[in-house]
């Protein structure tokens, strides 16, 4: 009987689906985060939207916006999907810290990769890990995307095909977001002996490691360049872009990822189990 | 013919600059069980971890099925019993063999069977539904044990099998080891030298991470007429009891290493029925012995050797 790697890999993303929505730990995380949505969904979105359609109408609108730095938000056709896209931004990279931050490290200190590497290689495990976290937010942001096309549709009803084609984009450009916070946790999972660790490394990597760069830049300036490999860099330039125009800048999250990946993997490779 | 499935050439292992295996040379052909012992922190658990592809060698080269450890080439040709490591606590028990059943290749429904089958052999199969976290150190044991029974490995590592089982659940698993030798290769690593004696020709000595190998019931089958005896006796006076012994003809020396065990060296050349001898004497004097056997015990063999004589 010789096990296929591309079915162990499946397995390896399946059972992390199992573990979201088949286990008690799993499902509590699930209804903690329908609660927040649900709160996100009917009050900043809503009343936000509702704000905006009306502001649409009138000529003084586009100004005020402006004048918030959100006019960004006008250039969405449906202004719940605006809303949706900003709060994305910001909620999805957190929720991606902290759902996607046990990739490896509790199963390591636990003892129960090895039960899982004599059975699967050290790569295929990493990367069906990795895949099976991206697939959970993909869910995550598939749920959440139905919701706003339905509160959107309960609003005006002839809004579904414009609805649908902005959640089209708006789950294309979170995957790309949301690759290089995943990657940098399953490296950080990797790499330390708990979920607290690798939550706290994130979050100094993520606030001070780019006051670090510019800091050390001033003596090194080429050394600023390494502030593009930091997940998140280029959030506050897509907050401001629509639909598919995130596109453009895509080669940043896509290089962070395959950076972050080939240091995971590297050091799981190396890692005494 | 040779069929060796292990190869481990000049391995040195370090843990935070001291040395944990040091020269490590040996090979390993398929067939009869291999035990491996040694005191505490002779490197043992080290080197089946290097085995199994848990940790990599400081230096040296290791292959199995001529394959580096840990290679995807090795899934389902070997199979361990870590030692220490746990299973998830988030899935029962039966959720967590049929996954790694089906990491093996096996069917959905191939693996619920597979996982029915090894849970049984360990005896828990009313356990498949469990979590992890409701058995005691002895019944995650022997989960651990059949989550190394699953498919049919041609190499089993086991690093501790009986430790903290109780007598009946360890004869289960010494007779799983003997039902599944020699089609499958076990190495055992246990300070159980009685259990090891049992089971296993060939020993790895283990000391100080310096390895050295001891085949079993070879000098008295070698044409060496130098021989050994070594009776257990109900409590009886050890200095009458050595006394008496030595005089008998082809009686070379009596220690006693332990109260009440004795070890008698005779050249069977001269004396070829010493134990009938040795038996009448024991009557005669009124003494009883509890057990009467052939060559050194294990223990005597590999850590006494040099002092009990």
């Amino acid at each position: 009987m010789t096990p296929n790697p591309f079915n162990s890999f499946l397995l390896i993303c399946q059972f992390e689906l199992n573990r979201l929505f088949s286990t008690r730990k799993g499902l509590l995380y699930l209804i903690t985060f329908s609660v927040v949505w649900c709160f996100i969904l009917f009050y900043p979105i809503r009343i936000a939207s509702d704000l905006l359609a009306l502001k649409q109408n009138s000529s003084s609108g586009g100004f005020f916006f402006e004048y918030l730095g959100l006019g960004s938000l006008m250039n969405w056709k449906i202004p719940e999907f605006g809303v949706y896209w900003r709060f994305s931004l910001f909620l999805f990279p957190m929720l991606s810290i902290i759902i996607t931050s046990d990739q490896t490290s509790s199963d390591r200190e636990r003892g129960t990769l090895r039960f899982l590497t004599i059975r699967i290689s050290r790569n295929g495990l990493f990367f069906g890990r990795f895949t099976g976290a991206m697939f959970i937010q993909i869910l995550l942001i598939f749920a959440t995307l139905l919701t706003t096309i339905g509160l959107t549709i309960y609003r005006d009803s002839s809004l579904f095909y414009d609805a649908f084609y902005s959640s089209l984009t708006i789950i294309v450009n979170l995957i790309l977001v949301l690759l290089p916070f995943t990657a940098m946790m399953a490296a950080l999972s990797v790499s330390v002996k708990s979920v607290r660790t690798s939550t706290t490394w994130a979050v100094l990597i993520l606030v001070f490691l780019a006051g670090i760069i510019a800091a050390l830049s001033s003596y090194i300036p080429s050394i600023i360049y390494l502030k593009f490999l930091i997940p998140g860099y280029q959030i506050s330039e897509l907050a401001k872009l629509s639909l598919w125009q995130p596109l453009q800048l895509a080669y940043i999250p896509l290089l962070q990822s395959f950076v972050l990946l080939t240091i995971g993997c590297w050091i799981m490779s190396r890692q005494n189990l | 013919m040779n069929n060796t499935i292990v190869q481990c050439q000049l391995i040195d292992h370090y843990y935070s600059g001291k040395k944990a295996l040091s020269n490590v040379n040996f090979n390993i052909t398929a067939g009869e069980p291999i035990g491996l012992v040694g005191p505490n922190g002779a490197g043992k658990s080290t080197l089946l971890n290097i085995l199994c592809g848990f940790l990599r060698p400081s230096s040296g080269i290791v292959t199995l099925f001529d394959q580096k450890p840990g290679s995807s080439e090795l899934n389902g040709k070997i199979s361990a019993l870590p030692q220490d490591a746990r299973l998830d606590p988030t899935f029962s028990i039966g959720e967590q063999l049929v996954f790694f059943a089906r990491l093996q290749g096996f069917s959905h429904k191939e693996a619920n069977n597979e996982a029915l089958r090894v849970l049984d052999n360990v005896a828990l199969k009313d356990s498949f539904y469990e979590k992890p976290i409701a058995l005691s150190h002895g019944m995650a044991k022997r989960v651990s044990i059949a989550q190394a029974l699953i498919g049919t490995p041609q190499l089993i590592l086991l690093d501790e099998p009986t430790a903290g089982l109780d007598p009946v659940n360890t004869r289960n698993i010494r007779s799983i080891i003997a039902e599944l030798s020699p089609d499958t290769t076990i190495i055992i690593s246990s300070h159980d030298l009685n259990e090891l004696g049992r089971l296993c020709q060939n020993i790895l000595l283990l000391d100080n991470g310096i390895m050295d190998s001891i085949q079993l019931n070879t000098t008295e089958e070698d044409g060496n007429f130098i021989q050994f005896l070594t009776i257990q006796m109900n409590p009886c006076p050890a200095t009458d009891f050595i006394g008496k012994i030595k005089l008998l003809e082809g009686v070379l020396h009596v220690s006693n290493p332990q109260k009440n065990e004795f070890i008698v060296e005779y050249n069977s050349k001269i004396e070829p029925k010493i134990d009938l001898k040795i038996i009448n004497c024991i009557a005669d004097n009124q003494w009883q012995y509890r057990q009467f056997s052939r060559g050194k015990t294990l223990e005597e063999k590999l850590f006494f050797e040099n002092k009990s004589i």
